[in-house]
């Protein structure tokens, strides 16, 4: 190991968010407004299992606004769990772009690991 | 040895960028593409392999 970063992750490709909505089972984002709690919000609207109001992402500065009231009007894991494959989604997106290889797996914690090879 | 990036994405969404099989300033350089991609910056450790030294070059000059 030579270099390690760690990354808060941003919501910013709508093909990324299209994937992980796939991959989770639910409905297609689309562009539009959203009504929230707090108020209307334009983005990508993602509907998350037994959410009360959408999440709405604003790809060109990669923040999720939502309104899940400490959890009484959504599960936030359903939250997470979109994040994480998102960022699974976008890292192959982009390995594969350069043409690297790219495995994925499921570890004993919860994580995901994706191991992108170099082609050489 | 394989060239080789991980990414672990946390149950949260936080990844976690890892460059293996890489000397020197390589791996930043490799891993750039992803770590731009996928959001900001948190932290940053660079490892004993990469302070790695090459070998410098040696040169034979011979009386002309």
């Amino acid at each position: 190991m030579s270099h390690v970063v760690v990354i808060a992750t941003k919501v910013q490709d709508p093909v990324a968010v299209a994937a992980a909505c796939r991959r989770l089972g639910l409905a297609e984002p689309v562009y539009g407004s959203a009504e929230l709690f707090s108020g209307e919000v334009a983005g990508l609207v993602v509907r998350l299992p037994d959410w009360v109001y959408p999440v709405v992402v604003d790809t060109t500065t990669g923040r999720v606004a939502y309104d899940d009231f400490e959890g009484r009007w959504g599960d936030p894991k359903q939250l997470d769990r979109f994040l994480q494959v998102y960022a699974v989604e976008k890292a192959k997106l982009e390995a594969k772009r350069k043409g690297y290889s790219v495995s994925e797996q499921a570890l004993h914690d919860g994580s995901i690991r994706v191991e992108i090879v170099e082609a050489r | 040895m394989s060239r080789i990036i991980e990414v672990v994405v946390s149950p949260r969404g936080e990844a976690t960028v890892q460059t293996k099989g890489y000397v020197g300033g390589d791996c930043l350089q490799a891993s750039r593409f992803l770590e731009q991609a996928l959001g900001v910056a948190a932290g940053d450790r660079r490892t004993a392999e990469f302070h790695q030294e090459q070998k410098p070059e040696q040169t034979l000059s011979q009386p002309q």
